[in-house]
């Protein structure tokens, strides 16, 4: 609570919202609620609903809350808020994990026979293949491109640096590097912002959400993985604080969802190619394997990747689906090993099997001994607290990010600026710094002299002046005294800083590597002042200290445990490294968790994302469906008016998704009882191919309607406006009873929360009925209602629904 | 008698070949002991002239080639050791490491009768536990491997590359030229005033730089394919010195630290980010989120009452 509160006393003028909305409101937009709150005056109706109308026209698929009566409006009293992080947005849907199971499913699987599902079987694997594959190019890409474009512009600041420090006006350098960082980084966050802004940030938030079975729009699309691959170059080669790791996962995941696909839609092109595939269930299997496709090309982890898969994303696992994961990962790992291999010239040796390398960890000084293991776990204290200081600090600076910078011309402006700051930072730093080492025998790619004596260069510009991923490796294997404890002490405070505001800009870009080096700065650091303590000579290489430091670190700030474990382990590629690292990424998971929660799932929370975690808090038993649900459910007919079905989908106020399907009954006031479950999509698709009782008597309908013409609309259904529906038609009868799904999972009224949530979970259902003992519909359960249940301080919270 | 005193030599000189541990006895120590030195000669003697039978021998071919290899090891290493510092390995010792590598080559290669030279490699490289000569060459090698000689010799190795020699050249030159200011210097000039130096050496020094600059540039771009970027330890440690002197001792290379434009731009940019975000605070509407609430029963009274309009 201590954040919240300090949040909103920072927000200065806005005063205690969280206690009293209305006041606030009142106080800040007189021109919207001028009558003052509650009073339900006939202008507050017009309000909300034009802006409703707004919002759906530019977001067509908007929402999926449970349907409830057009006459119900005016019981509505839309408040406007600032934003703030218990809300739920109405932006994002569920995906259909369940399978409906209709005639046309059946008769499909009748005409499939035995041999054919084989076939599925074979192209499951091979589309696995083709996922490492091209994971792995695409990480070579970045890889070999964010290389030389990085080169190029330390050649050209190093060419400028050295011209200008023998004659005066290194001002001009500074103006150089800065400008150079900030035009780069423009480029970079304008695709980002104006083009496709889901493919800021690191894109893992918005994978475990949409394998957790959230709509993420636009996240696997073939754009965002071009723009989301652009965004990482240009923002790593601009300099910024950041990595180019995390976003691997969020590439692998489209490529996975387009190859699975096997055409785009935003290429317009169909190579009619498993067209099985193409329903939400397959698909989320497909994007978990891209997932860990994404980590082991990043950190050469392939058994990491596939258990990130697991830790982070998939709450539907079985044992096939984890083996063709693996298969994923250790093919996207090769992929990406053997094309790196012949790129550097040393065609079969197999060195890189990751975008980054930590290097190798295996000769006999950097072993540890058991008396070790305290002072580990001590590092794993630090990163708990400097993870969960970093995580606070994100949190304040993305809820002002969110509230006031959220024009993309000023988002981009902001991207900018850090990047200068960046670069003057790091100007400064090293201007000031008089830590000179030889340059004889030392890896430096980009030495810079400045002010150190002939063939000598700047300590601190090894860590500045260079990508943060060889920064890393240098802090880990440069030899002990090739920092200074000062330069290491200034990089981490600042590097700290900059880290923490450089994520969640208009950018794309990971944190994992940003976190990794402050993380073997202050261990390295630490290290140092270890054996400058004991004057020992246990302690001699501070390489392995780094190591725990940027562990600790990291799992401080994302709160990953067992597959970060294994991830780092595997990029060490030093076994014995496991035991340490594992209680190092342990304390600092407990520690972190005392304060405030990961960065990612902070991330997600405040994105107002109704995230459904493994279970349902843990004292709501005493909360029945009957409360969770909502209530009354807009219902169809088995067989039901064109008309209605069009005002149904049309309606802007309930934009719904999933409706029951009652019994045939003359009188509309009645609840008759439930015989299934139709969902949107399909009627759509319905309407479009006018699949009317009255049409069919006539055999107008050339053919019967397949499956297949479902899943050609997958997964862009055109939107109802799209669908002309003439008078006459109007007045058509449509027959329900082909397509619905007839067994639809329903709970009984008094069911508790953690059993309809353990149901909803776990069968990653989109609608879930709540009927009576007489089989009526009372209710439907959907995903925001459970979500909006959450364990907070004070206990359980209930989050507010808002149009965002 | 004599028979008898060779016989014994013989056998105490087999007692020492075979080693300590199968000593001959007591009683014998004193007598062994006092025909040491001249046992030693036998045995030398004797395996030197091929014993028969299963004792274990070396052809004298193997044993000049041996010997040859003995002493071009200790050539080197006194070469070696003599140009440790200043570095001149590479200028100093190429021949005798040439020389060493044609022996040891000889030694393994079959060269001339096959079978004979094969049974030298054979009985000189690998028959004990120990193998010395190998690992003296392997010592040799991968000191001239670390040293990176080939980089400054001549693609065969006969003798340095002409880009050494003229760096060499410039290196001497510039010696010669902060010698011969220094010494002028000395008579009239107590304190650390180095100037008169670095002004008249200033030209021979950036051209030294500049050359070695250039020699590390080709070598960089040469070595893509290869592996190694260094320059060879010659070129490398003559820089170094000369770098050191020039920069440390005499002070010479003092960079403008033009201080007060870099604070001022620097401090220009950091406020940048102070203006945007307070402008942005203060002018930027402040997005508002719109609730909106969810139809639920509210309490059991509520349900009650939808239940009873439904039922």
């Amino acid at each position: 609570m201590a954040n919240v509160s300090k949040k909103v006393s920072w927000s200065g003028r806005d005063g205690d919202e969280d206690d009293d909305e209305d006041e606030c409101v009142g106080e800040t937009t007189p021109l919207l609620n001028g009558t003052g709150p509650g009073a339900a005056g006939g202008a507050r109706q017009l309000t909300p609903s034009s802006f409703l109308r707004i919002g759906q026209l530019s977001n067509v698929d908007l929402n999926e809350d449970v349907s409830e009566l057009e006459t119900e409006l005016p019981r509505q009293h839309p408040n406007e808020i600032p934003h703030n992080e218990k809300l739920l947005s109405l932006k994002y849907e569920s995906l259909d994990y369940d399978n409906s199971e209709n005639q046309l499913f059946l008769e499909e699987e009748r005409r499939i026979n035995h041999a054919a599902f084989r076939t599925v079987e074979i192209k499951r694997w091979v589309i696995c293949a083709m996922i490492g594959i091209l994971t792995g190019l695409v990480a070579c890409f970045i890889d070999i491109v964010v290389e030389n474009l990085a080169g190029l512009k330390y050649r050209v600041v190093k060419g400028n640096i050295d011209k200008f420090t023998e004659k005066g006006g290194l001002s001009f350098s500074l103006l150089l590097w800065a400008t150079l960082n900030a035009s780069v980084v423009m480029v970079g966050s304008v695709i980002v912002a104006f083009i496709e802004p889901v493919a800021a940030g690191s894109g893992i938030p918005q994978i475990k959400c949409y394998l957790n079975g959230v709509k993420i729009p636009h996240v696997v699309r073939l754009k965002t993985l071009v723009i989301k691959v652009c965004g990482v170059i240009l923002s790593v080669v601009g300099g910024l604080a950041v990595g180019k790791e995390g976003p691997m996962i969020h590439s692998g995941a489209v490529i996975a969802a387009g190859i699975s696909q096997g055409r785009s839609t935003s290429l317009k092109r169909d190579f009619k190619i498993f067209e099985y595939f193409r329903r939400d269930t397959e698909k989320r299997d497909f994007v978990s394997a891209g997932a860990a496709a994404g980590v082991s090309a990043a950190f050469g982890a392939p058994v990491g990747g596939v258990l990130f898969s697991l830790e982070e994303g998939a709450s539907f696992w079985n044992q096939f689906l984890t083996w063709r994961i693996f298969f994923a990962s250790m093919i996207s790992t090769f992929t990406l090993n053997s094309v790196l291999s012949v790129y550097h010239g040393n065609a079969w040796d197999l060195s890189s099997p990751g975008l980054i390398n930590f290097g190798r960890f295996d000769n006999e000084k950097m072993g540890y001994t058991i008396q070790e293991i305290p002072i580990f776990i001590f590092m794993g204290v630090v990163g708990g607290i400097l993870g969960a200081l970093f995580n606070a600090l994100n949190y304040w600076l993305t809820m002002f990010r969110i509230r006031y910078i959220h024009r993309p011309c000023l988002q981009v402006v902001e991207a900018m600026l850090v990047a200068a700051v960046t670069a003057t930072v790091g100007f400064v730093m090293i201007y000031c710094s008089r830590d000179c080492q030889p340059i004889q025998g030392s890896t430096v790619a980009y030495p810079l002299q400045l002010f150190c004596a002939d063939g000598e260069y700047n300590s601190m510009a090894t860590a500045f002046f260079n990508t943060p991923e060889k920064s890393v490796v240098n802090l880990f294997h440069d030899p002990p005294g090739s920092y200074n404890p000062m330069t290491l002490g200034m990089f981490t405070l600042m590097y700290f800083f900059l880290a923490c505001w450089t994520y969640g800009l208009t950018v794309s870009a990971g944190v994992f590597i940003p976190s990794l080096l402050i993380g073997a700065a202050w261990g390295r650091l630490f290290g140092i002042s270890l054996s400058y303590l004991t004057k020992s000579s246990i302690w001699a290489d501070p390489g392995k200290y780094a190591l725990m430091g940027a562990a600790a670190q990291l799992g401080g700030i994302v709160r990953m445990t067992l597959s970060l474990t294994v991830i780092m382990m595997e990029a060490t590629g030093n076994v014995t490294y496991g035991f340490p690292i594992m209680l190092v990424l342990m304390t600092a998971k407990i520690v972190g968790d005392y304060f405030v929660e990961g960065l990612y799932d902070m991330h997600i929370q405040l994105q107002s994302v109704p995230f459904l975690h493994w279970e349902a808090p843990v004292t709501s038993h005493s909360l029945t469906a009957r409360e969770v649900m909502s209530t009354p459910v807009t219902c169809l007919r088995r067989i039901e008016r064109v008309g209605t079905v069009v005002d149904i989908l049309s309606d802007t106020s309930s934009n719904h998704n999933g409706f029951p399907v009652v019994e045939s009954n003359p009188d509309t006031t009645q609840v008759a009882g439930l015989r299934g479950l139709i969902l949107r999509s399909q009627l759509i698709v319905l309407l479009k191919h006018k699949v009317f009782v009255e049409r069919a008597n006539l055999s107008l309908v050339q053919r019967r309607l397949k499956l297949k013409d479902f899943r050609d609309a997958y997964p862009r259904f055109p939107p109802i406006q799209s669908i002309h529906v003439s008078q006459d038609e109007r007045e058509c009868m449509i027959d329900l009873s082909e397509f619905m799904n007839p067994s639809p999972y329903t709970v009984p009224q008094e069911a508790s929360l953690p059993r309809v949530f353990k149901l909803f979970r776990a069968l990653g259902l989109r609608h879930l009925v709540v009927v009576d003992n007489r089989n009526e519909v009372v209710g439907m359960v959907t995903r925001k209602d459970l979500a909006r249940y959450r364990l907070g301080k004070e206990g359980l919270e209930e989050l507010s629904l808002a149009q965002t | 008698m004599a028979p008898l005193r060779c016989l014994l030599w013989l056998l105490s000189a087999l007692v020492l070949a075979l080693g300590p541990a199968a000593s001959a006895g007591e009683l014998r120590r004193p007598l062994a002991l006092e025909a040491l030195g001249e046992a030693e000669g036998l045995v030398g003697e004797l395996w030197g002239a091929g014993l028969p039978g299963d004792l274990p021998e070396l052809e004298p071919e193997c044993r000049r080639l041996l010997a040859a290899f003995a002493e071009g090891s200790a050539a080197l290493t006194d070469c070696l050791g003599s140009h440790a510092r200043p570095v001149r390995l590479c200028q100093a010792c190429h021949h005798h490491y040439r020389r060493l590598l044609e022996q040891y080559g000889d030694i393994a290669r079959a060269v001339g009768n096959s079978s004979e030279s094969h049974n030298c490699a054979k009985s000189i490289l690998t028959s004990d536990r120990l193998q010395l000569v190998v690992t003296l060459s392997e010592f040799f090698n991968e000191t001239w491997e670390a040293a990176n000689c080939a980089n400054c010799l001549k693609n065969s190795s006969e003798g340095l590359s002409n880009s050494t020699v003229e760096f060499l050249d410039l290196f001497n030159k510039s010696l010669t030229c902060f010698e011969h200011n220094l010494q002028g210097q000395a008579i009239y000039l107590s304190t650390n005033n180095y100037t008169e130096v670095c002004k008249n050496c200033n030209e021979t020094y950036t051209m030294l730089n500049d050359l070695y600059n250039h020699l590390q540039r080709m070598n960089r771009q040469g070595g893509e394919s290869g592996h190694s970027t260094h320059l060879c330890i010659d070129v490398e440690d003559a820089m170094n010195i000369t770098r050191k002197l020039w920069s440390r001792t005499f002070n010479c290379s003092v960079p403008c630290s033009d201080t007060v434009p870099v604070i001022a731009v620097s401090s220009f940019i950091l406020f940048l980010p102070v203006v945007f975000y307070l402008s942005s605070f203060l002018h930027s509407k402040q997005k508002k989120r719109i609730l909106i609430l969810p139809k639920r029963i509210q309490s059991n009274a509520s349900l009650v009452n939808i239940q009873e309009k439904y039922s």
